[in-house]
């Protein structure tokens, strides 16, 4: 698939999203139950804004030091008896996974999720170049989207948000399921059927939540169970990791566990969260041949740039669930395998400007994604940087905001995305202090504007405050339309003050 | 054992960054607050029994604390409960006799075929056990109460598909064995591993039985792991 999903320009994919109901649906049902998980984690954890501030440490230092921590990350592998290759490009990359799949005379491999296999097509370029060879997606939404002719994940936590219960059903079919929609009896049906490919596999593809530089081990973070035994079974295993995956020791890899799985899916642990190597004297299973890959492809763009703090993410899922733009374009309005607000900055990056020069105006600039963004990347900024760049040095039609806006709702006389923010209130929440209600306001800066806040109400690249609305958690409406009232309009003469 | 394309890439990243490789060492790194650690620190061994069965029992973990003397009664009434089907144990000659257990087995093994993970057998005999196995009853080396998990260093013992491939599961662990959050876990591991005291390939931290939200987020509890958990403290002071 690669990083990019859509050749069609973005207007007309909005517009094809919006066509789909059931996702929108999806996408908003979603987004709501993960606010309240993810704040009521977040709260009984406590201190959220000093975890944050932590865990923008340990990242911020990760990537400060990204040469020695991947020398010293992979002397330890090395110690330890595994393989470590650095690979540049997407092509490096899967070249030297496809000459192990060759070395060891893999037939059967299975593959645990990972958005940086996902990233540089791995999956089907390994298929093409060896007819003979099986590979099966073991998590039940990558196995969903595998058999339904590879289609596009929708979010990176929650990849099948766009299908509904039928539509898997038809899936299963496929592979001889003869049961109902009971989203339970269709998992139990991928459980035996991946049963099978498990226990012949004789390699195992793992991504990597976070590489521990001081003793060699990779960390995932996993709920279903399929990427443990992916790292059990088979006697090979290789590892794919985008090269700022890593963190000092395992202690920090913990303590960004904790904010992950409570950022993306408001659980205090995910079910399993392993820290794992290659095999030891005397073990039986796991992997004998270990090999870990790390991925740049393009990523080192964004180091000593404007844009480095974007490499500190951990891929929670959190700023898609609070966008009020991915809420209504869902996942695949953005054409790339990672959307929403972490997709529109990471996205022209890795793929440049003249595949995705359009995403970062895929953003109301709100605000929201920054603030709930576990390790603090400034991601609303980043995203007006990229706009400054694409205007100034690329001379890209400056109406695209306007066209945006209006194509999405945004922007008309009464801002689509100003009703959501009234129906959610979570917009806005600010994560760590709100002991008490959900205030519209608890967006807004003490002093009473919204954050470094580009105008919504203006256009998209001014960067204008808005007014403090008022102190309640229902006429966020009211408020903007009051305030509406009171603004001067273009033409009058207190706008040309 | 080889690292490949190593120096040309990291002297690229470096360049990239403006500073020059291997300064790291000049500026130590010191957490800006210590809240991993303090967090839930001061809980009492009752608080944390608390503390640990009801966040177990949100992620539908059974959740049972026994004395010793009660823990074949309590083991009986699981395997009951369970059905038929054949039993997995870890060998671990030291935990069994800790938990004096050996009796319990020789009976059940009447009933039942009990089988153990045999850090003698190959892989696919280890495997191929596991997953005939309908029930695994293993050894948690910590039990987290913050987010009611146990965790399981792989041993030649108790291989890592021992606690995926059964349907069932239990693990038993000690009651002075909870510790507050995994900061205090991982450190303790983290300092086994670097004085070369743990030396194994691999660490589960495992919170209730697997499950996915794939399907419309509905709740699916059992996935490709085990369907259901069990956990089983054992009074131990
Ligand atoms: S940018 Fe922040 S909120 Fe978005 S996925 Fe990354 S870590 Fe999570």
């Amino acid at each position: 698939m690669g990083i990019q999903t859509s050749d069609k320009p973005l207007l007309e994919r909005v517009k094809e999203s919006e066509q789909d109901k059931f996702m929108q649906a999806s996408v908003a049902k979603a987004q709501d139950a993960q606010h309240i998980k993810r704040e009521d984690s977040r709260a009984l954890l406590g201190n959220w804004e000093q975890w944050r501030e932590l865990g923008e440490q340990i990242r911020q230092r990760a990537l400060k030091y990204l040469p020695d921590y991947l020398e010293q990350f992979s002397d330890n592998v090395e110690k330890n008896g595994g393989d470590v290759f650095f690979a540049a490009t997407e092509k490096d990359a899967v070249d030297y996974i496809e000459k192990i799949v060759k070395e060891t005379g893999a037939k059967r491999i299975v593959k645990s999720k990972s958005m940086v296999t996902t990233e540089i097509d791995l999956d089907k370029r390994l298929l093409a170049m060896n007819k003979g060879l099986q590979l099966m997606e073991t998590d039940l939404a990558e196995f969903i989207l595998q058999e339904d002719d590879w289609d596009e994940p929708t979010h990176i936590v929650f990849p099948t948000l766009h299908k509904n219960r039928d539509q898997v059903r038809e899936i299963f079919m496929k592979l001889g399921y003869e049961g109902d929609n009971d989203p339970m009896h269709l998992a139990r049906f991928a459980r035996k059927f991946l049963r099978e490919y498990f226990l012949q596999a004789d390699l195992g593809i793992t991504g990597c939540n976070f590489a521990v530089a001081d003793n060699g081990m990779i960390n995932l973070v996993t709920n279903e169970g399929n990427a443990d035994l992916t790292m059990a079974i088979p006697k090979t295993q290789i590892v794919v990791m985008g090269m700022e995956r890593i963190v000092p020791t395992m202690n920090d890899a913990e303590i960004l566990d904790n904010m992950l799985c409570r950022s993306a899916v408001g659980q205090k642990l995910t079910s399993y969260v392993t820290f794992e190597k290659g095999q030891v004297a005397g073990e039986t299973d796991g992997p004998e041949h270990f090999h870990v890959v790390i991925v740049d492809n393009n990523r080192s763009r964004a180091l000593g740039s404007e844009f480095q703090s974007i490499l500190q993410c951990i891929r929670c899922g959190a700023c898609m669930n609070v966008c009020p733009v991915y809420r209504h374009i869902g996942g695949h309005g953005y054409g790339s395998i990672y959307p929403g607000p972490l997709g529109a900055v990471l996205s022209p990056i890795l793929g440049g400007y003249q595949a995705f020069q359009e995403l970062p105006y895929a953003s109301s600039l709100c605000g929201a994604c920054t603030e709930v963004c576990p390790v603090k990347i400034p991601l609303h900024k980043l995203l007006i940087e990229h706009r400054r760049i694409i205007t100034d040095q690329r001379h890209m039609q400056h109406g695209l905001n306007n066209l945006m806006m209006e194509a999405i709702g945004i922007g008309t006389g009464f801002p689509w995305l100003f009703r959501t923010a009234v129906r959610f209130g979570h917009l806005g929440l600010k994560p760590l202090a709100s002991k008490g209600e959900v205030h519209a306001e608890n967006f807004i800066k003490p002093e009473g504007s919204v954050k470094g806040g580009p105008g919504l109400v203006g256009g998209w690249a001014d960067v204008r405050d808005l007014p403090l609305p008022p102190k309640n958690k229902d006429s966020f409406r009211q408020w903007f339309a009051k305030h509406k009232a009171n603004q001067p309009q273009p033409g009058d003469q207190k706008a040309n003050q | 054992m080889t690292i490949y394309n190593r120096e040309a890439f990291l002297d690229r990243l470096s360049e990239r960054l403006g500073t020059p490789r291997h300064q790291m060492d000049k500026e130590p790194f010191i957490h800006r607050n210590q809240l991993p650690e303090e967090t839930l620190a001061d809980l009492s061994s009752d608080e944390l029994l608390d503390l640990a069965k009801n966040t177990s029992e949100a992620l539908h973990v059974t959740f049972q604390v026994t004395d010793q003397t009660g823990l074949p009664a309590i083991l009986d009434e699981y395997l009951k409960r369970i059905g038929a089907g054949q039993l997995i144990l870890p060998t671990e000659p030291d935990q069994v006799a800790d938990y004096q257990l050996q009796d319990w087995i020789d009976t059940v093994a009447k009933e039942r075929t009990v089988k153990y993970w045999d850090p003698k057998a190959d892989r696919a005999t280890n495997l191929a056990t596991s997953q005939d196995s309908m029930v695994a009853i293993g050894f948690g080396d910590y039990l987290l109460a913050e987010s009611g998990t146990i965790t399981v260093p792989t041993t030649p013992g108790q291989g890592r598909a021992f606690n995926f491939l059964p349907t069932h599961y239990l693990s038993i662990v000690k009651r002075s064995h909870i510790l507050p959050r995994s900061t205090q876990v991982t450190k303790i591991y983290d300092d086994k591993i670097k004085s070369g005291e743990l030396v194994t390939s691999n660490i589960n931290y495992i919170s209730g039985p697997s499950n996915s939200g794939d399907i419309e987020m509905v709740l699916i509890v059992g996935v490709h792991g085990p369907l259901d958990m069990t956990y089983v403290v054992v009074n131990d002071r």
